[in-house]
């Protein structure tokens, strides 16, 4: 019996190393890492949200409820998160049919006809939306521009990223794919 | 004079060179805080991100002239020219051009609270007339009376008291407090008077690069903005409360500025500012003229004045004054502004010379330390569970 209980955890111990050194977990772990993005220590749900969109219709956290999602929050004051726009784009349109998708909150106060500006200069056709009251922003506990989160098709925060990144890289792709598979 | 000023260059380039490191992992995050930007010459205006530095040379010239008594421009030749008695003088300055090579650091320890340190190369020219015997016995027109050197060095803290946002406020209200050191000079001498006997004599008052004296400096400011507009308001007094070494003081100093800036594009803000100063006058002459009688006619305290540069009645006064400029940040973290000033106001007490034009040239550089959000980027928020 003694020996029994002591091979069942010598067999369980075993499997989890293997498990956590299977080429694919490293390869998400690595992917995280390498974009900058810090995973939770204890996994929270999302704030949720109920915003306004470019094209005037309410959009809620809930509607993209078992899709991965790329939540970025950006102001078209702020040089920093143009430039990671396009590929935010280039994402968008290369994982949206993989259940992927990408949600950008404007925290301009005021000026929404350039927000909508912006999204047609930069063809961007993930939805947009607008915080002018800040609400959303200080539930996510934004202090500077672009921040960018990473939801699981649970709803559940998986990562977090401060700062522009290339979010159409191979790593982005790998960690964003990551978030649809259960590791 | 322009071995002195590369110098200072050089040394603030140094201090960037020492520092540029810090700045490599810059990951492009907009710390949102330009909104609370302020045009460059507003002493303690501008504030870098939290745990970051900001270095800052200026380069700044003005010219002065010419003389003006309350809000009347003076005829040199005709009105103030002729013996020393105190009504007319000897020598009168006709134009006055200063050089200020200037050189910051400034650091935020928090949100809230930044230190900076400002230090001033100067360099004086004043074009000085004589009257008819002088020009006669000295067999010139006038002189280039000259002076240079290091200013006073400026401490300075600024405090947010209110702020409506913490990422990107909309309404701020700061207290500046600092101290102004005597690290100037007070006794510069002439070295180029062609009139026998005034070599090593004392220069007057503005062609001192120094007040002699620790003078505390406070301030108030208030910052708003209304995308794309930038505006608010500052009120700062250096107060003068004591008699430097040669036994006299400068009057207070009250500066006020109200400003407006328009971003006008993600990498260019121009600025427009109305400038007030109200200056006391010195309350009296230094001990080498007030006992020595140099400045005086005829070396003894009871002369007259040789010019109105050294009666301690004929300075400061009322001004106002508009300064348009832009800043345009040609790469991320580094800004240059350019502004010109021109006055629209003078009453001076007595005789002196006016403000003409100023104009302005600063560069600085915010360079992140490894404790910046711009470093590596914010801390991921505990409340979300990171």
């Amino acid at each position: 019996m003694k020996m029994t209980a002591r091979l069942k955890l010598t067999l369980m111990t075993t499997a989890l190393l293997l498990g956590s050194l299977h080429p694919s977990v490293w390869a998400h772990q690595q992917a995280f890492e390498n974009m900058g993005i810090t995973k939770p220590r204890v996994e929270k749900s999302a704030p949720g949200f109920a915003l306004q969109d470019i094209q005037g219709n309410m959009v809620n956290l809930e509607d993209f409820r078992g899709k991965a999602i790329l939540l970025n929050f950006w102001a078209t004051w702020c040089e920093a998160c143009k430039e990671e726009l396009p590929s935010m784009q280039r994402l968008y349109e290369a994982l949206s049919s993989q259940g992927v998708e990408v949600v950008a909150i404007s925290i301009d106060r005021r000026n929404f006809d350039r927000v909508k500006k912006y999204a047609k200069e930069y063809n961007l056709t993930f939805p947009v939306l607008w915080d002018p009251e800040q609400k959303v922003r200080k539930h996510y506990y934004i202090m500077g521009l672009p921040t960018t989160y990473l939801i699981d098709p649970n709803g559940r925060l998986k990562g977090f990223a401060s700062g522009a990144r290339v979010w159409d890289s191979p790593d982005s792709i790998q960690a964003l794919t990551s978030l649809k598979e259960k590791l | 004079m322009l071995k002195k000023n590369l110098l200072s260059l050089l040394i603030a380039n140094v201090f960037l060179l020492i520092f540029v490191p810090l700045s490599q992992a810059y990951i492009g995050l907009c710390c949102a805080h330009c909104g609370g930007n302020m045009p460059l010459n507003i002493p303690g205006g501008g504030i870098p991100e939290t745990h970051e530095f900001r270095f800052k040379v200026s380069q700044m010239f003005m010219v002065m002239g010419p003389l003006r008594d309350g809000t009347r421009d003076l005829d040199n030749a005709a009105e103030l020219l002729g013996p020393a008695n105190g009504t007319t003088f000897a020598v009168t300055p006709e134009e006055m051009r200063t050089y200020m090579t200037m050189a910051s650091v400034a650091y935020s320890f928090t949100d809230d609270f930044a230190m900076m340190a400002m230090m001033s190369y100067i360099r004086n020219e004043m074009d000085m007339q004589f009257n008819t015997p002088l020009q006669s016995s000295t067999g010139t027109r006038g002189f280039t009376m000259t002076s240079d050197g290091q200013s006073d060095l400026t401490v300075l803290g600024k405090y947010r008291l209110y702020k409506d946002d913490n990422l990107a406020p909309t309404k701020q209200a700061s207290v500046l407090f600092g101290l102004s050191l005597p690290t100037g000079e007070i006794e510069k001498e002439f070295t180029n008077n062609p009139v026998n006997g005034q070599n090593g004599t004392i220069l007057p008052f503005r062609m001192q690069t120094g007040s002699g004296t620790v003078d505390p400096i406070i301030g108030v400011t208030l910052q708003s903005s209304t995308d794309p507009w930038w505006y608010g308001a500052n009120a700062q007094l250096e107060a003068h409360v004591y008699n430097n070494d040669q036994g006299y003081r400068r009057g207070s100093e009250l500066r006020y500025d109200f400003y407006l800036m328009r971003q006008v594009h993600s990498r260019v803000v121009l600025l427009g500012e109305l400038q007030g100063w109200y200056e006391g006058t010195f309350n009296r002459e230094p001990y080498r003229g007030r006992i020595l009688g140099e400045g005086h006619a005829g070396g003894t305290p009871s002369g007259g004045f040789l010019s109105p540069l050294f009666d301690p009645k004929n300075y400061g006064g009322h001004k106002l004054a508009v300064t348009l400029g832009l800043q345009f940040q040609p790469i991320p973290l580094h800004v240059v502004e350019m502004a010109a000033t021109i006055p629209i106001y003078q009453d001076l007490n007595g005789p002196q010379l006016r403000d003409d034009y100023m104009l302005q040239f600063t560069y600085y550089v915010e360079l992140p330390t490894k404790k910046s959000r711009r470093y590596t980027g914010f801390k991921a928020p505990k409340e979300l569970g990171f």
